[in-house]
């Protein structure tokens, strides 16, 4: 690091128009990260591509079959470069973000004064010809360095806004679908950036109504998130934004994500977000089949949710039984149970609410058994099943709730006593429960 | 578990602030006025906030302000409400809320409020429960709440509303504590937390307690530091904080400090950072630790600092 050099103008600018001209020279980079200088040796050597990712922690050695390119430079210690992955020495970054810091807000002052100054001469001659091709050289500048500062500070969030504003000016659905593919690469090495995802959502939001294949990029969305969830887990900001584009997706795909990707949560029984992605997904099958009654396929329709409900409960039931004691299984059956009485069960009239409330009372006693040598799980799993029921008992209406309470009679704090006697707030609700009801 | 190591956590984020120059901290200047923020709350709640050169603060903070009435991260960045709330709280906790053109930033602030009640972030339009937390929170700050239409406000929090009774960032959204904490802060703060099942959140909110003491902020994560404050804030806005073990929990926090150097850490022996001793001793202070001066739930700073703002 320059320490001399505090604003880094000397050998940093050199280093950034290194790092500018990587990325311009090869556009196909999809993944990005941070290198520990020590590890420069043992990746030149390297043979086969490693995914930058697992670099800092481990050394991977892949099969040799599709090495392609070399490193930039075999003796160059600030970055390497190879199968479209690119890697910064951690110790280039520091100078590389007040080179680029400087280069960005230095482009886009003169940008600004640029736009300010045609805004002021609209109608008038003189020479728009050269202010145009100025603008448009400003313009270049100002998309690199914002580009180059944001593979380094992810949430600079000055830099994503002046690349809307650029962007919007040309109303040009390439150029609004190259943004996707900054976010992508900085959401490569900083999958939780708020900035990068929030970038995507105003893509969308933009080109929505303007592009004939929405759809295939809702879907690609869809599967980028899943991807960034399958490395990162229990993401938020990744699961949060492919519960937003649920809102875009026609009918049919809502249908097909909650298909596709069943397996997939199959897989990861502990990601909650994964199972509120379901949530979401189902809570739309019903805003579109029992609310739009004035449908006429409604019929038909109706009944091909109500299968997928009834597929979804099973499931659900199965994986809790092979996977014991998770949370995030537990905390998905409250829903889809409670949605089932209250939107289909109930509906269909006669005995179907009870006999699916004797269902759960069986699952809830199938899983109450604590072997003798206690295992945790399987106490975790008693706490689920008797909290999944008294969730139920609280979310019913009224007359539901006094019945069902009375089929289970002391069971419930029975179970409650062995597993978790020193939650508060479980007896507070249970007795609570009782004085409202007897 | 030792005593909470005050003189300490105060000595550290003195010198956090002598680092700004070290690469963490430049890589992180776009929310600079969030970490001020956080280290000066701490610093008050721990009663050193005369350790500060509070003129430079408070040049340094109006030197964030953006013509449109908004605060920047840093100076030279772009304005957004999450930046403004803090640079008001900054203020009010030295008492000058007064040096600010208080009819330019409630401007600034309400017209980022959209059609359904939503606020967006900035001018490019991302929506969130947090900013509405924010533009609320600011507004009720500078005495400013009727520039907005409350009730629309109200409204569309409650929209985002979930069957298990916490709170996302829109509607249909995952809730989260840090997102829960938001909404029912917004809901406190203007009077409308009866549109709240209390049971049924307070129920989500202790199931985030987990075996260790310490608070996870959804199912199925590990518990960290900072859900102390969200989690325990929306507790104590609802009435409910009686349900979860408060002893557990302040062991865990103090087992999450370091006790050499100072400073809290999200879980025990990680490394320290501003942010989570913000939370920690926030979190302490909520749950009574004595020494502390008392937090406000809703506003997020000290309790004498909100008493001379609305009982002035
Ligand atoms: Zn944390």
């Amino acid at each position: 690091m320059s320490e001399a050099d505090p604003f880094g103008y000397t050998e940093p600018s050199s280093l950034l128009y290194r790092l500018e001209f990587l990325l311009e020279s090869d556009p196909l980079i999809d993944e990005v990260g941070f290198i520990h200088p020590s590890q420069f040796a043992a990746l030149s050597d390297m043979s086969g591509s490693p995914s930058l990712s697992s670099m800092s922690m481990e050394l991977q050695l892949a099969d040799e079959s599709k090495l392609k390119a070399s490193p930039v430079n075999p003796t160059d210690m600030d970055f390497w470069s190879r199968d479209h992955k690119l890697g910064i020495s951690t110790q280039a970054i520091h100078p590389l973000y007040n080179a680029a810091k400087h280069a960005f807000s230095s482009s886009f002052k003169q940008y600004k004064l640029l736009i300010n100054l045609h805004a002021k001469r609209v109608g008038l001659d003189g020479d728009n010809v050269s202010n145009a091709s100025s603008l448009a050289t400003l313009e270049c500048e100002v998309m690199k360095h914002s580009r180059a500062l944001l593979l380094l500070s992810c949430d600079f969030g000055t830099a994503w806004n002046c690349r809307k504003e650029v962007v919007s000016k040309k109303q040009n659905i390439m150029l609004y679908l190259d943004e996707l593919v900054v976010s992508t690469l900085v959401l490569s090495y900083s999958p939780k950036s708020e900035r990068a995802w929030s970038h995507r959502r105003w893509v969308v939001k933009m080109i929505a109504g303007k592009c004939t294949n929405l759809q295939e990029i809702l879907k690609n969305e869809s599967e980028l998130a899943q991807r960034i969830a399958e490395k990162s887990k229990m993401n938020y900001r990744a699961w949060n934004h492919r519960c937003w584009l649920v809102s875009y997706m026609p009918e049919s795909q809502v249908i097909d994500e909650l298909i596709k990707y069943r397996d997939w949560a199959g897989l990861h029984v502990a990601d909650n977000s994964c199972f509120h992605y379901r949530t979401r997904l189902l809570t739309r099958t019903l805003a579109d089949s029992f609310y739009k009654q004035d449908l006429k396929a409604s019929h038909v329709h109706t009944a091909e949710v109500c299968q997928l409900w009834k597929e979804e409960l099973s499931w659900s039931k199965i994986l809790i039984k092979r996977y014991i004691g998770r949370e995030a299984l537990w905390l998905y059956r409250r829903f889809i149970a409670m949605c089932w009485i209250k939107h289909f069960a109930a509906r269909m009239g006669g005995t179907h609410v009870e006999s699916f409330v004797d269902n759960e009372l069986q699952l809830f006693r199938s899983c109450t058994t604590v072997p003798d040598n206690v295992f945790e799980d399987y106490q975790s799993q008693a706490m689920f099943a008797a909290t999944y029921i008294m969730w139920l008992i609280k979310q019913m209406d009224e007359r539901q709730g006094v019945e069902t309470r009375e089929k289970v009679g002391e069971e419930l704090e029975k179970v409650l006593n062995e597993v978790c006697p020193e939650k508060a707030f479980l007896w507070d609700l249970m007795t609570k429960k009782n004085g409202d009801l007897i | 578990m030792g005593d909470l190591a005050a003189e300490k956590h105060a000595k550290y984020i003195l010198l956090v602030e002598k680092r700004k120059d070290d690469v963490e901290s430049v890589l992180m200047e776009h929310l600079r006025i969030n970490g001020a923020y956080w280290g000066l709350t701490t610093l008050d709640i721990l009663g050193k906030l005369e350790a500060v050169e509070q003129e430079r603060v408070v040049s340094w903070v109006m030197s964030c302000q953006h013509e449109s009435g908004g605060f920047g991260g840093s100076e030279g960045h772009d304005p957004h409400v999450l930046y403004t709330l803090s640079a008001i709280q900054i203020l009010a906790l030295f008492d000058k809320i007064d040096v600010l053109d208080i009819d330019k930033v409630s401007s600034y602030i309400a017209s980022l409020q959209n059609e359904d009640g939503s606020f967006s972030g900035d001018i490019w339009g991302e929506i969130d429960t947090r900013f509405s937390y924010v533009a609320i929170c600011s507004l009720a700050l500078l005495h400013r709440l009727d520039r907005i239409n409350v009730e629309k406000a109200v409204k569309y929090i409650i929209s985002c509303k979930n069957l298990d009774g916490g709170f996302g960032c829109t509607p249909g959204a995952e809730s989260h504590a840090g997102q829960i904490f938001c909404c029912i802060g917004a809901l406190a703060i203007t009077g409308s937390l009866h549109y709240v099942d209390k049971d049924l959140l307070g129920w989500w909110l202790c199931e985030r307690q987990v075996k260790s003491g310490g608070l996870n902020g959804r199912p199925e994560k590990l518990p960290d530091v900072c859900y102390s404050w969200w989690v325990l804030s929306s507790l104590i806005m609802i009435d409910r904080v009686h349900w979860i073990d408060k002893e557990k929990l302040v062991k865990f926090i103090l087992d999450c400090q370091d006790t050499e150097n100072g400073g809290i850490s999200d879980r025990p022996d990680d490394a320290v950072d501003v942010f989570h001793t913000y939370f920690g001793v926030a979190g302490l202070s909520l749950l009574e630790y004595p020494g502390l001066k008392a937090i406000d739930p809703a506003y997020a700073l000290p309790v004498d600092v909100v008493n001379r703002i609305f009982l002035r």
